[in-house]
Parts: C-alpha cells; sequence; structure tokens
C-alpha cells in the first residue's frame, strides 16, 4: 500500500496550499509558449506536456532581478537593498532533469558566498516532480546518469498510476513531508500501480566525453569549429537551460539615482568575453561553443563533482539551427573511442 | 494625488529652424505652456527614434520632434530623411499601440516664434486632455519593484 | 531525377571544378521535421545534401561570417526567393558582392518542391519583382487583420502580453541575415541605449527598435519567428512594416542589388500629411 494523490483531488490540494498562503506554481501554457506559471487552481496547470519550453530555473534566478537601488545626493549616497520577495512556494509537476537542475546550482550558488537571492527561494520552495511517461527525442537525461524519476533536487516524486488517474506520493524530505501534511486528508492509502516511466535510450558516453574534455591536446581540436559552423551565436540554448547561471550586474538610471539589476548573460554572446580595449579572448563562436562545453562537462565537474548539465535537452529542441549538447557530446563520444 | 494633471512634453527641435523659433518667441516675450522640455541637436535627421523611445521610457506624456521646413534643411536633405523615418515609425507605433497622439511632428522655422509658441499651448492642451501616459508609467513602474516570483 | 538528385550532382560540379569553394546548404537535421545548415568543402559529402519542402531557413546569412567572402573565391548557397531578396538587399547596402555568390535556387509553394533557374540575382529579378504582388503564405494575414481591428489599447495590451514573454536571448537577431552590425545597438553601453534587463518595458523598446532597423529591409524570411524560443509572432510586426514601405514608397526589399535603401533614400513629394 502506498500514498496515492488522487487527480480528481488536485484542485482541492491547490485550494489548500494556497489558503495556508503557499504560491502555487507549475507548467502552464501561455499565448504560444510553456513556462512555469504562478496559478490559481489546478486546472491551469498542463500536466501532459513533456516538459515546459522554459526552465524552472526563472523561478529561482529570474532573468532580470533588481538588487539595489540608489541615489546621490550633493551630501550623501544612499542605496537601499531590494531582497528577494519571501513566502513559501509549492513548485507542483516539475520535471526530473528540471529538479536536478537546480540541485547542481546549489553548490555553485553557495560556494564562496551565498547568494541569498537564490537560497532564500531554494528554502522557501517545495519541489513536487512528477516522473515521465513520455520523452521526446531530445530529452537525455538518462545519458547524464539521471532518470525519468530521478530524486535530485525534489521534495516529493508523484508516480503517475497505470489507470491515469492520480500519483503515487514518495515523500523525500522533510519540507515536502511538511507540505503534504498539509493535504493528508486529501490522500488515499491504495495499490493502484504506478505506470512505466519512460525509457529514454542513452545517447552519449558523459564519462568518456569528460574524459576527452580533459586532454589539454583537445582545447585546440578542429573539431571544435566544424561543431559550431552553424551556430549563429544567440542565447536560446543558455537562457532556456536549467543549469546555466551566468549573469551580468547592470546599474539602470542616470548618474544621480537608478536601480543595479542582476541580467542574465550567456557565453554564446561576443560581448560576454569583449575587453574595453576591444580585444575578445573568445573572439569565434567556435571558441564561445567550446566554453559551454568545457565548462557543462569539464571545470563544472573538476570543482563541484557533477556535470552542469541535466539532460533536458532544451538546448536541442529550441535551437533555430538544429545544434546543441547532444551532438556535440555524441561526437565527442565517437573521438574518444 | 490632488494635483491637477501637468504633461510633460519632450521636444527634440533641430538647431537651425525650430530652435531658433523656439528663441524668436521668447525674445518676443510669447508666453506659452510651461511644460515643454527642449532638446536642441544639430538636424532632424539626428533625431534618433530611439530618443522617442527613450524619452516616453522616462517618464514623458507627450513628444514634440520640429525642424526646418523642407527645403530650409543646413544640411540641404536631413529633414527628407528624417520624415520618411517618421513615417515608418509611426505606423509601427501604431502597430505596437503605442498612441500616434502623443508624438507631434512639425516643421517650424526661424521666423516662426508665434508658431512655435502657439504649437506648444496647443500640444499641451491635447495631452493634457489625453491625460498621463499610464500605459508606459506602469511599466515603468513594474521595472522598480522586486520580481513577482 | 529528382531536384535533390539534381542539386546534389550540382554541387559536385561546382566544387570539383573548383569554381566554388564552398556550398551552403542543407542537411538532415535531428529528427524528420529538421533540416540543419551544412557546410560543403569536398564534392564526396555532397551527398549529404539534402533538399525538400521542410528546407524553409534563410541561408543568406551565413555569407557574411567573418573572413568567408574575403578571399574573393566563390560560394554556393541554396537560397529560395526570400534569401535572393536577402543577397540583393546585402548587396544594396555593400556588405558582399553577388559575383562571389552562386545561387542554387528553389523553392515550394503549398508544399510541392521545385527547381528555380538561374545562379546569379540578376537572373530572379523577375520572379522577385512578381512577388511584390502577392503577400507570403506565412504573413499571418488573419492575425494581422484582427490586431489592426483592435483599439489602440488593446493592441498595447496584446504586445505587452508577447513581449513580456521575451528573454533578451537576441536570436531573433542572429537569426536575421540583416541583422550584421559589428556592434548591435544593444550591445552599446555608452550610453546604453537599450536596456539589457528583459522586463516588459526594456523588451518592448528591443523589439520596437529590431522592427524599426529592418523596416524596407527585412525580406520576411521567417528566420526571427522561427528562431523566436518564446514564440513571439515577430513575423506580424515585419508584414506591418513591409506593408508600410510597400504603400508610403513603393518599396519592395531585395528587388535588384543596386536598389536604394528606403530609409536612407528620399523623394521631395514623400508624404508629410501628418506634420503640423
Amino acid at each position: 500500500m502506498t500514498k496515492i494523490l488522487f487527480a480528481d483531488k488536485l484542485d482541492s490540494c491547490v485550494e489548500r496550499w494556497r489558503s495556508a498562503g503557499m504560491t502555487v506554481i507549475g507548467p502552464v501554457q501561455r499565448t504560444n509558449s510553456s513556462m512555469y506559471d504562478a496559478v490559481k487552481s489546478a486546472s491551469e496547470l498542463d500536466l501532459n506536456l513533456v516538459l515546459a519550453d522554459r526552465s524552472i530555473k526563472e523561478l529561482f534566478f529570474p532573468q532580470s532581478e533588481p538588487m539595489l537601488r540608489y541615489n546621490i545626493t550633493k551630501s550623501e549616497i544612499n542605496t537601499s537593498e531590494f531582497l528577494p520577495p519571501s513566502g513559501p512556494r509549492i513548485i507542483f509537476g516539475a520535471r526530473a532533469c528540471d529538479a536536478s537542475g537546480l540541485a547542481i546550482d546549489d553548490p555553485l550558488f553557495g560556494w564562496d558566498y551565498k547568494d541569498e537571492y537564490w537560497f532564500q527561494r531554494r528554502n522557501e520552495s517545495v519541489i513536487v516532480t512528477i516522473a515521465c511517461t513520455k520523452a521526446d527525442e531530445f530529452c537525455m537525461c538518462t545519458s547524464l546518469k539521471l532518470a525519468p524519476d530521478s530524486t535530485k533536487g525534489s521534495d516529493i516524486l508523484l508516480r503517475p498510476l497505470e489507470n491515469n488517474k492520480g500519483w503515487q506520493v514518495e515523500e523525500l524530505t522533510d519540507r515536502g513531508r511538511e507540505a503534504f501534511k498539509k493535504v493528508a486528508d486529501l490522500l488515499q492509502e491504495g495499490s493502484d500501480p504506478a505506470a512505466a516511466t519512460v525509457s529514454v535510450p542513452e545517447k552519449f558516453d558523459a564519462d568518456a566525453c569528460a574524459e576527452w574534455l580533459k586532454n589539454p591536446e583537445n582545447f585546440n581540436s578542429h573539431f571544435w569549429k566544424e561543431i559550431s559552423l552553424r551556430c549563429i551565436g544567440c542565447g536560446s540554448c543558455t537562457y532556456l537551460c536549467p543549469t546555466c547561471h551566468c549573469f551580468d550586474i547592470q546599474d539602470e538610471g542616470g548618474s544621480f539615482e537608478g536601480i543595479r539589476r542582476k541580467n542574465w548573460d550567456s557565453c554564446s554572446f561576443a560581448l560576454f568575453t569583449m575587453h574595453t580595449s576591444g580585444h575578445n579572448p573568445r573572439s569565434t563562436q567556435s571558441a564561445r561553443w567550446r566554453q559551454r562545453i568545457m565548462h557543462k562537462f569539464n571545470y563544472f565537474p573538476g570543482k563541484f563533482s557533477a556535470n552542469s548539465c541535466s539532460g533536458c535537452g532544451r538546448c536541442t529542441r529550441e535551437c533555430p539551427v538544429d545544434m546543441g549538447i547532444t551532438e556535440t557530446l555524441q561526437e565527442i563520444s565517437k573521438l574518444s573511442q | 494625488m490632488s494635483e491637477p494633471f501637468e504633461p510633460k512634453i519632450t521636444a527634440f527641435v533641430c538647431t537651425y529652424c525650430t530652435y531658433a523659433g523656439a528663441d524668436l518667441a521668447g525674445t518676443s516675450r510669447l508666453k506659452y505652456a510651461p511644460n515643454v522640455r527642449i532638446i536642441r541637436l544639430p538636424c532632424t535627421g539626428r533625431i534618433s527614434p530611439m530618443f522617442i523611445l527613450k524619452a516616453l521610457q522616462k517618464g514623458a506624456d507627450g513628444i514634440l520632434i520640429s525642424g526646418c521646413h523642407p527645403g530650409d534643411c543646413h544640411f540641404t536633405h536631413g529633414n527628407y530623411h528624417a520624415r520618411r523615418r517618421w513615417m515608418v515609425f509611426r505606423a509601427l507605433l501604431a502597430f505596437t499601440g503605442i498612441p500616434e497622439e502623443r508624438i507631434k511632428y512639425s516643421w517650424i522655422s526661424a521666423a516662426e516664434g508665434l508658431k512655435f509658441a502657439d504649437l506648444i499651448n496647443s500640444i499641451t492642451e491635447d495631452i493634457r486632455k489625453l491625460g498621463p501616459f499610464d500605459q508606459y508609467h506602469k511599466l515603468i513602474e513594474e521595472t522598480q519593484a522586486p520580481a513577482s516570483l | 531525377m529528382s531536384i535533390e538528385q539534381l542539386y546534389r550532382t550540382r554541387a559536385k560540379e561546382l566544387l570539383s571544378s573548383g569554381e566554388v569553394k564552398m556550398v551552403i546548404g542543407y542537411g538532415a537535421g535531428s529528427n524528420k521535421e529538421r533540416r540543419r545548415p551544412l557546410f560543403i568543402t569536398s564534392a564526396e559529402e555532397c551527398d549529404k545534401l539534402v533538399l525538400d519542402s521542410a528546407c524553409i531557413s534563410n541561408l543568406s546569412g551565413y555569407l557574411l561570417t567573418e573572413g568567408l567572402l574575403s578571399d574573393e573565391k566563390r560560394v554556393a548557397v541554396f537560397l529560395r526567393p526570400e534569401g535572393v531578396r536577402a543577397l540583393n538587399v546585402l548587396a544594396a547596402e555593400a556588405q558582399l558582392d553577388t559575383a562571389q555568390i552562386v545561387i542554387i535556387g528553389f523553392d515550394s509553394p503549398k508544399g510541392e518542391l521545385k527547381a528555380l533557374e538561374g545562379s546569379s540575382v540578376e537572373e530572379f529579378t523577375a520572379l522577385i519583382t512578381a512577388l511584390k504582388e502577392i503577400t507570403p503564405e506565412t504573413a499571418g494575414e488573419e492575425q494581422l487583420a484582427k490586431i489592426e481591428k483592435m483599439s489602440p489599447e488593446e493592441r498595447f495590451l496584446f504586445w505587452q502580453e508577447e513581449f513580456s514573454k521575451c528573454i533578451k536571448c537576441y536570436a531573433c537577431r542572429q537569426a536575421c541575415p540583416m541583422c550584421y552590425c559589428r556592434r548591435c545597438i544593444v550591445d552599446s553601453n555608452q550610453p546604453q541605449w537599450v536596456n539589457t534587463s528583459s522586463h516588459t518595458l526594456g523588451n518592448f523598446e528591443w523589439n520596437i527598435v529590431r522592427a524599426f532597423h529592418l523596416s524596407g529591409r527585412c525580406v520576411e524570411c521567417g528566420n526571427c519567428d522561427r528562431a523566436c524560443p518564446v514564440n513571439i509572432p515577430l513575423r506580424l510586426i515585419n508584414r506591418k512594416m513591409a506593408e508600410e514601405v510597400l504603400n508610403s514608397f513603393n518599396h519592395f526589399a531585395g528587388t535588384s542589388k543596386t536598389q536604394e535603401p528606403v530609409l536612407a533614400s528620399f523623394k521631395k513629394d514623400d508624404s508629410e500629411t501628418f506634420i503640423l
């Protein structure tokens, strides 16, 4: 016997969480594009999506975030900080890749300096992941040693029932248990079997790729140019990626008053590494693509012992020229044999 | 807000004609509405549409763009180029729902001090009737507030 | 022989005779619906070329890849009529010399692939001029009509909703063959003309500036619209601006390589009914 949340009870759950002061967030369809966003009722959720177009990271690391307001008068300089908005949240219907992505970025945001914007949101969010029963050709979590039902980064894992009527509930963390205590009476004990998770074929050998990337000889390999010839240098792969975390700090306003904001930035942009002198150490798109792959599969694991990729496949799925991590690592796998 | 609405109008003008016209209005002691902030540029050809967007973004309720009459341009055809650009830009603003009636265009020569004063008065009244450019003001406010999530 | 076969053979001939140093075409993508740009430099690789109605992206932008045309050698490129128009615009703006380009032309009206005669831009003049009268299939006329019927407030709300999704990844800019500026206005930071922040206000600004810079230059290839990861209907703005320059100045972008750019030219009797 396991705990089961039946789909027809979901609306009551949402209501219960909301009345307990929690913001309920989940995958929703907006005009022509899907994303994780706050909802008022369960009917707004689209739990049939393979994966929302936009990743979960925006909920923790928004594309543009005010940090402080400043004004300068004749006699003084005033600054006032913006702290991240607080309040408990429950993210219902995350995917394992998205949730893992958050866990991958945790050590980064807490490494030498603890990013309070990130951690306040992390500490106040309960992540309820639904194991995947479908995938598309771009999914690649299994190649990254994750799975459609990975628990990394999740507080609750729901497994869809075979009869499609609800989910088996696996409570993973205290935070998850706490949130589900609020709806304990809406759950039922049952023995309905869970549907099989989707099988996602392994597309490349991540370990072999890591070895190849570590070899300094390969840094200047001709491969980088060939693989990225068609890259147009937009930032959509980085901006949709659940683990890409680069940002830029910008002052918006005039000399005497304004706002300091933290905005996403992307290693795909030429401007990313442009020096004031005009010199650009990563002057070609191939150098930028190499940086992205090296960062994710060589430098990041070197420092934090995990690949900076959770295998969601958004980079390939949304790429205007059909590039992406999958193809690059497949090619590297071939080279490393 | 109990104070009556006073529109903020930004005027981008060319130095050779409209600015001189404004100067004439001043030396002629003509009174006109104090709602206008004049920005002097070398030529209407120098007025990038970006200026208009920036002015709106910084809180202007109305815009005036003014320069030499056709044929009078100090640089012979800066105003002809500007005219084409405005034509296209107006269509773009209209299509994106930014009310075109808040953006006015005029030719005012160095001799037309009276036209300048009259125009400023009438534009100020027009914009006053339209009220504050709320659509943009709301978006401006949004940029100052913490993100909702 | 299928058109694909025909063009593979042509590409082989061009490469093995040394007439071109590279063929830019399409190859198989990561799934059945997708095609990806392919850069071929040897005759043996030509069998990788794919050509069918799914080959929709406009490849002309790749011709401006730094250094590609600087050795004065020639490059062949697969182009639809919009692509040829783009070549003309780029040539008119002195970005490339069309003598260096060998066009491999094709089109697929209503999904049916057909080859287009000719290899230099001049040979396409009649075809392009005829296009002036035709609204492109992808233009979204219905939606456009709907937007035009809206009140300004409704239109503002419509675009506010659309632009609020923008994440400023600049895929629209990067995918566009006309966006070749070494330093885009959004990359200028002294002064910072366009905010890097992707709040709705900044997004409005970026999208308006983008559309304005493309007015009278856009050939409606749809690269930007397809590249947008959040699916903002950029084609609608592009269509509107194309209509505007056609109606106001009888200008259709890319009819010839010597065409005067519409916003860098004027007529003394241009309309000025809106000027006080």
